[in-house]
């Protein structure tokens, strides 16, 4: 039954085989077994072991995705994280070079990215009127702002305190995994959960598919909103530590373009920016096809740009494709009835 | 309700006018500060380091009335720029109104797609328009390969018509603002737009193709964009794939400070010129008031912020006192 605002009305979750092989998270598996195969075929040097040599950079982005994937589902949208993530790798190493032992500088950069987040939750709840879009642009550039402040004329710092401290953090487990690699499975496995079996999570849902019905039903649709950013928030404070032990280093351009880019792999996932459809399991397996594609791309030397092309043409095409199969079956359905 | 408003209640009502009042206050703190600041020479210079943003404000107003966006217009405009500039570097075309064409004809094509898209394919803007600003800024870099064209290359009478005492770049300036102060105020295109962004279903009703005035925006949007490109070239004397990278939200805060709203439906030209003014000087005279130019940003930020809270604050009040007067 279609609602009043077009969109599908049941009570019962559709099952079935027909559901579960014909559904976006399924094609996305396919998309990446055949990036996979793609890589396998034009590098030879394409394999587990490179890949996960080269993932920590892009991992660190993934954490960014969790927080942004609760963000979209509310019909929100957040584009101050990569801002946060700079700032907050300022702080690390600003705070390194003082003196500052690893545990302080950790609980720093965490709190730096909390803080962010507190007041961009805090300026969407107090003033509701405002799009998210325009308070977030606000909060981006002051931000930033903020960063090239205390970066002085220089506009970079090195690390040159503190560096076992951040190596100890990139280790690899068996000299292959990365320790981000099992902090962002246990972050996945805890954000779905919460998602798609606790209360938080289906209130979620609710509030991004009819604010007002979400408030009628009794949902704090503010408080449950600046969770969501305050998460964001901590999520790109987690994202600038980890970006740290990558680059160790910080400057005005860290972190530039990752709001883009972790609302493209939540979008390629199946997440709405219209907010209440997708999960974070697409948009995951969608995170690690864009990944997988760069590096197997940046291993058969092709130019970095050109890879921005193929990744922009995939996220026009994949949200192309319900429009089209809709005028498709739409089509198929007046044959049959003339 | 009498028919008439008293004169403080107009001032207080309409965007421009507090955003003039705002201008002549800066104005005034600005020459007290530094009496020299208004001379012809920096005037000239603030309308020439602001032309690209100021011109693409224009066509980003169309856009964000329609209740859209577009994030891509920077990327249009280092395409549209790169391609003038190799033009220029390899010797094939040094027509300078030809120049032009080119520029604004990939403009027009770059919008054209972002509307199709758009429009017909019922993407959400910020989307489409996030996965062109990769596909253009990409294409941009692929068509350079790696090279830049620079004072060597870009010469003569192009790089007369942008380079500093000429007049070429406040003529364009002009032109576009006057061509868009006609099309939104007197043309039934216009009014066409400002109906699709504040009630697209009425707006259909009433037999408004919706489609259709999409489309144009974007394409106005690129033509804009396009244009912004071959100017920057011809002002800086210098193309790379890189230029004005993450500048879309500056063009964006301009307008946004200026009063259009983000649902579509509300903005006008002139206030959209004022909000790029206004940042535009207060850009220019941080330095006089002892702020690095470090901290232009920060302080641009808080601007930006202050602006749409202290609006939301004034809506609120007058809500609430049109609320008051009412008989219940």
């Amino acid at each position: 039954m279609a609602g009043k605002s077009g969109r599908d009305i049941s009570a019962i979750p559709p099952r079935g085989w027909k559901h579960a092989i014909f559904r976006w998270e399924s094609m996305l598996i396919l998309v990446f077994v055949l990036v996979n195969i793609l890589g396998v075929s034009i590098s030879s040097a394409y394999s587990l072991n490179s890949v996960l040599r080269e993932m920590p950079r892009y991992f660190a982005e993934m954490f960014i995705m969790f927080g942004m994937g609760y963000i979209l589902i509310l019909g929100d949208i957040d584009i101050s994280v990569g801002s946060i993530v700079c700032l907050s790798a300022t702080v690390a190493c600003l705070s390194s070079n003082a003196g500052v032992p690893m545990v302080g500088v950790v609980i720093l950069i965490l709190l730096t990215g909390l803080a962010c987040g507190v007041v961009n939750g805090l300026i969407a709840t107090q003033f509701t009127e405002l799009p998210t879009m325009i308070i977030t642009l606000a909060t981006q550039i002051i931000f930033r702002g903020i960063a090239e402040v205390s970066l002085g004329n220089g506009g970079s710092v090195a690390l040159s305190s503190n560096i076992e401290g951040f190596n100890a953090l990139a280790t690899k487990l068996g000299k292959v995994v990365p320790i981000s690699f099992f902090l962002i499975l246990i972050c996945g496995a805890c954000f779905i959960t919460i998602l798609s079996k606790k209360t938080f999570g289906r209130e979620l849902y609710a509030i991004g598919s009819n604010k007002t019905a979400a408030v009628y039903a009794g949902i704090n649709v503010q408080r449950d909103r600046f969770i969501a950013y305050a998460l964001t928030g901590f999520l790109s404070g987690l994202c600038g530590l980890f970006l740290v032990t990558t680059s160790f280093g910080a400057n005005t351009t860290t972190g530039q373009g990752f709001e883009m880019e972790v609302i493209a792999m939540c979008v390629f996932g199946g997440i709405a920016t219209t907010g209440g459809k997708g999960n974070l399991a697409g948009a995951s397996i969608a995170a690690f096809v864009i990944f997988c594609l760069r590096i197997a791309l940046g291993q058969a030397n092709v130019n970095t740009q050109l890879i921005l092309v193929v990744i922009g043409a995939m996220l026009v095409v994949s949200v192309l494709i319900p429009e089209i199969s809709r005028r498709f079956t739409n089509a198929r359905d007046k044959r049959r009835r003339a | 309700m009498s028919g008439k408003k008293s004169f403080l209640k107009k001032i207080t009502g309409s965007r421009e006018a507090s955003l003039v009042i705002v201008l002549f206050v800066l104005g005034i703190v600005v020459t007290i500060l530094n009496p020299t600041f208004f001379s012809l020479n920096n005037v000239g210079q603030i309308f020439r380091n602001n032309a690209l943003t100021m011109i693409m404000a224009a066509g980003m107003l169309c856009v964000l009335l329609t209740g859209g966006i577009d994030i891509s217009v920077t990327s249009i405009l280092a395409l549209s720029g790169m391609t003038v500039g190799l033009l220029q570097k390899y010797d094939v075309i040094h027509n300078v109104p030809l120049l032009f064409l080119i520029g604004i004809a990939i403009g027009v094509i770059c919008g054209i797609i972002n509307g199709l898209i758009i429009s017909y394919g019922k993407v959400t803007p910020i989307i489409c328009t996030m996965g062109f600003m990769y596909i253009w800024r990409g294409m941009a870099y692929v068509i350079s390969n790696n090279k830049w064209a620079s004072g060597n290359d870009v010469s003569g009478a192009f790089a007369d018509f942008g380079k500093e005492g000429s007049i070429g770049p406040y003529i364009i300036l002009v032109i576009v603002y006057v061509v868009f102060l006609v099309i939104m105020r007197w043309t039934s295109f216009g009014r066409s737009i400002y109906a699709v962004g504040s009630n697209k279903e009425a707006a259909k009703v009433s037999g408004i193709h919706v489609e259709r005035i999409l489309i144009s925006t974007y394409a106005m949007m690129g033509i804009l964009a396009g244009l912004s490109g071959v100017l920057s070239v011809s002002i800086y004397a210098s193309a790379q794939p890189n230029m004005q990278y993450s500048k879309e939200m500056d063009v964006i805060a301009a307008c946004v400070i200026g009063g259009t709203s983000m649902n579509g439906g509300r903005g006008s030209v002139v206030g959209t010129f004022l909000g790029a003014l206004i940042i535009a000087i207060i850009a220019k005279a941080l330095p006089l008031v002892g702020i690095d130019a470090i901290a232009q940003n920060l302080v641009k930020g808080i601007i930006i912020l202050v602006v749409i809270v202290l609006n939301i604050m004034a809506q609120r009040t007058i809500d609430k006192r049109e609320q008051s007067g009412k008989e219940i």
